[in-house]
């Protein structure tokens, strides 16, 4: 997001980091190409919103987890990227989310508590002057239980949480000593149905937490980028 | 929140949204044939019976949410709509919460704010910073620092019928008591318009601490958008910086444009001076700002104010500049004092 031009190195700088959990089973199909066109365009348009404000952020990454089902087929529940620098690292964040193909799931709820907790475990950066961590949950299903659904399979994440209760404590609240993420930086964007955990659990319980629902089993019908931009953008 | 939802009695009439908020989400309601603006907090949380969490947490959170209210509810008290002069600010009707969550109520007013007030005549920007000086007034008086003075949190607006545009002054929210600010890593703020001093404290500089943010802090966000206003665009500064903070960190002034009257460019240099202890008071300002005529922007370029110059606006036997000195290069040396000093409040 920096030009050509030498900063100042006194100059305040802004790290953003993203991470996208998307659902790629089969009923995301009809709204899984426009999720990935708003992400491959997501970056290009925040920077215009921010350049508007007359603001930059200095370092911008996102990371991508998709995820399926582990009750279903635990090979590919999840599929993820590293944290990914943008733009220089644009081609292989495109790569990824352009071979995402909405199928499987099996039942309707879905593994997205794993991907959730993957997210809240992820390398967020500590540097810079200032942070904003952002995780983004699109999906169209209410979720399985941590720790139950397909939680033997070889392929489960080993050290995420496997309750609620502690998942909640991982995200912690203002002064909280269990809390993974900063709490000043850290927001979370529900594009979620109003089922459970999403409703209740997380977008009533949780702070910093934006819930925008979508219908249960219908995939998200759409979604707009703006609430993530706006999260970002007014908080700089 | 969602639309047709009744909180608090309150009942939601518009699609909810976070458009213009970093940590909240705010409708349109209405409750007794009257309309409101709700606005949803999305911290903290308060927990509610046979939620998660160890009882470890819950007594923390409880203790973060009886200070979340104890603040608000000691501003509401320091801050009422029906106070002498509070007629443009835009203040707290009702505070609650219901469920986990806390919410927020103000009078319904109209978003609509001009967005080119640097198109209006001399007069009538006058009246419109002397509005927004006087909110900012208000505040000051009681020690509190507004805390994320910007354009998006001014309306510009004029009522039916009145022949000037005022200032509505918005969102307190972030608001804090002189010389107490949040800690560094949860203060708010706007990297444009933010003062040196704050950026120093979010940058973690030990030589600023929290006694240095002040409601200085105020005044050198008022500076900016004093020439923003008057001119449509902020002072400039070299662009290797990120913001005009960042330029007067490392000892670079802001450039006044030159089209603006030599003791407004003097107003402008002091409000966004590096030190605190340099800037105006608003009631400085607000005596600045009594001849609308401070507030033309000429065509053609005005002299530079001299160095150090003392400025003040329109004494009362002093014609407000005098010729060059004879030989002498540069602009015409300023007589006219802002005259900082006699009642100036010290600032620790």
């Amino acid at each position: 997001m920096t030009t050509e031009l030498e900063k100042y190195h006194g100059n305040l700088q802004y790290a953003v980091d993203i991470v996208m959990c998307i659902d790629a089973t089969g009923s995301m199909n009809p709204v899984l190409d426009i999720v990935k066109n708003s992400s491959l365009q997501f970056h290009q348009r925040l920077g215009e919103v921010m350049a508007r404000k007359s603001k930059e952020i200095s370092q911008l990454r996102l990371k991508v987890i998709a995820f399926r089902d582990f009750g279903d087929d635990p090979s590919d529940a999840i599929e993820q990227t590293d944290f990914l620098r943008l733009p220089q690292q644009v081609g292989e964040f495109e790569k990824f989310v352009r071979g995402l193909r909405a199928t499987g799931g099996g039942d309707i709820p879905e593994s997205g508590l794993e991907a959730l907790a993957l997210a809240i475990n992820a390398p967020w950066e500590t540097g810079l002057d200032r942070r904003r961590h952002v995780i983004v949950m699109f999906t169209d299903a209410p979720a399985h239980p941590l720790g139950t659904v397909g939680a033997s399979a070889q392929t489960y994440p080993r050290d995420i949480p496997r309750s609620m209760d502690d998942l909640f404590e991982q995200w912690g609240y203002a002064r909280s000593q269990t809390a993974v993420m900063e709490q000043s930086a850290k927001r979370l964007v529900l594009f979620a149905p109003e089922e459970e955990p999403w409703k209740e659990a997380i977008g009533e319980e949780w702070d910093l937490t934006l819930h925008f629902p979508s219908r249960a089993g219908e995939g998200l019908e759409e979604f707009e980028m703006d609430e993530i931009i706006e999260t970002i953008a007014n908080s700089l | 929140m969602k639309l047709g939802d009744v909180i608090g009695g309150y009942r939601v009439v518009t699609e909810p949204t976070n458009a213009g908020g970093g940590k909240c989400v705010w409708a349109f309601a209405e409750k007794d044939g009257r309309e409101y603006f709700l606005k949803r907090f999305l911290e903290p949380k308060r927990p509610r019976e046979g939620s998660g969490g160890s009882a470890v947490s819950r007594r923390i959170r409880l203790e973060s949410c009886r200070e979340f209210e104890e603040r608000h509810r000691s501003i509401m008290k320091l801050l009422r709509p029906d106070a002498s002069g509070a007629g443009n600010l835009v203040l707290a009707t009702d505070f609650f919460h219901s469920g986990s969550t806390y919410y927020k109520v103000t009078e319904r007013i109209d978003t609509a704010s001009l967005q080119t007030p640097e198109s209006l005549g001399p007069k009538q920007k006058s009246v419109l910073l002397r509005t927004l000086a006087s909110s900012l007034r208000l505040l000051h008086d009681i020690e509190i620092v507004h805390g994320d003075l910007k354009p998006a949190n001014v309306l510009v607006q004029q009522r039916e019928g009145a022949a000037f545009h005022t200032a509505k002054l918005i969102d307190f929210d972030d608001s804090y008591l002189s010389g107490r600010p949040p800690e560094r890593e949860d203060i708010a703020g706007d990297s444009l318009y933010g003062a040196p001093e704050w950026r120093r404290y979010v940058q973690g500089d030990e030589a600023v601490g929290s006694a240095d943010l002040t409601t200085a802090v105020d005044m050198f966000a008022l500076g900016l958008m004093t020439h923003t206003y008057l001119t449509g665009s902020l002072p400039a500064y070299d662009a290797r910086f990120g913001s005009p903070a960042d330029a007067v960190n490392a000892a670079e002034p802001l450039t006044a444009d030159d089209r603006l009257g030599t003791p407004m460019q003097a107003l402008i240099a002091a409000l966004t001076a590096a030190a605190p202890k340099d800037r105006p008071t608003v009631a400085d300002f607000l005596t600045a700002l009594k001849d609308p005529e401070a507030c033309t922007l000429h065509d053609a370029a005005q002299p530079r104010p001299a160095r150090r110059s003392r400025v003040q606006f329109n004494p009362p036997d002093h014609p407000r500049t005098v010729a060059p000195e004879p030989g002498g290069e540069g602009p015409p040396r300023s007589r006219v004092r802002i005259n900082l000093g006699s009642h100036r409040k010290e600032r620790s």
